[in-house]
């Protein structure tokens, strides 16, 4: 897998684990269940992300905050050749999956960076 | 929905070989079968959920959990190690019972957290770490979940 597109695979699962907090629907089973401190968990998790978001080459960093504004979600899978962002077929060489990750690539229809599950 | 459509025999280790918390959840994350690398994704965001706070509930019980991109549905997996495993639990007791769950950031049926709360549930009712200690094989966990209906 390319190095930056595991660092964004880390950025937006880091990112969906501080929406679950921060949007309420894990704060009652992290706080009471686990006791977690909520804001003490947001505070880490942003830590982490701008770190990791630092590590992140010029152009990528551009093209991911260009979709975090928009609020889109950076990384999508794609399953059976569809983009799980935009639901469109995408062009997918004859490599294995490995070797497709081994790239950075994006949807040509809606841009959004692909992770290949298969 | 039921507890038991999410497990399989096949995920269930009933003598887990790790002799830390780091190694058993490795040992665990493999019964999925990914490749190597997203095994490794899976492994660093479980620590980092971890660091937040430990998922070790008490008596014996753990729940690590994490969403990720690198499964494409959720994925549970259960995990004994009878001689138990410093898991910073909240009572700071041994973890000798390890449930792990890893869901995609979006699912369609949206099951996660239900998943996790009745794990939570299961795990709190008082005669359950005797039943966990005292399964002898991967089915009588199927028949376990079975007998208290979830």
């Amino acid at each position: 897998m390319h190095p930056q597109l595991e660092l964004l695979l880390e950025i937006q699962d880091l990112r969906t684990q501080r929406g679950g907090l921060a949007d309420g629907t894990l704060t009652d089973v992290e706080s009471d269940v686990f006791a977690v401190s909520i804001e003490d968990a947001i505070e880490a998790l942003d830590e982490k992300v701008a770190e990791l978001e630092s590590r992140l080459h010029d152009d990528v960093r551009q093209r991911y905050r260009m979709m975090t504004a928009k609020g889109m979600r950076v990384v999508v899978p794609v399953l059976n050749g569809i983009c799980y962002g935009c639901f469109m077929a995408v062009a997918t060489a004859k490599a294995s999956v490995h070797d497709r990750n081994a790239r950075v690539e994006s949807c040509e229809h809606c841009g959004r960076f692909l992770y290949h599950l298969d | 929905m039921l507890l038991r459509e999410f497990f399989s025999p096949d995920t269930v280790r009933l003598d887990l070989e790790a002799e830390t918390k780091d190694d058993a959840l490795k040992e665990l994350v493999s019964v999925f079968g990914l490749d190597e690398k997203s095994e490794g994704i899976l492994f660093k965001m479980l620590k980092r959920r971890e660091n937040l706070g430990s998922t070790g509930i008490g008596r014996g019980i753990a729940i690590p959990h994490c969403r990720s991109l690198v499964v494409n549905r959720l994925r549970v997996a259960f995990g004994r190690k009878a001689s138990g495993l410093d898991f910073k639990a909240i009572d700071e007791k041994p973890v000798r019972y390890i449930f792990l769950i890893v869901a995609p950031p979006l699912e369609v049926s949206n099951q996660y957290l239900p998943v996790l709360g009745k794990i939570a549930q299961f795990g709190k009712e008082a005669d359950v770490p005797d039943a966990l200690a005292g399964l002898e094989t991967p089915d009588d966990f199927m028949a376990l979940l079975e007998s208290k209906g979830i």
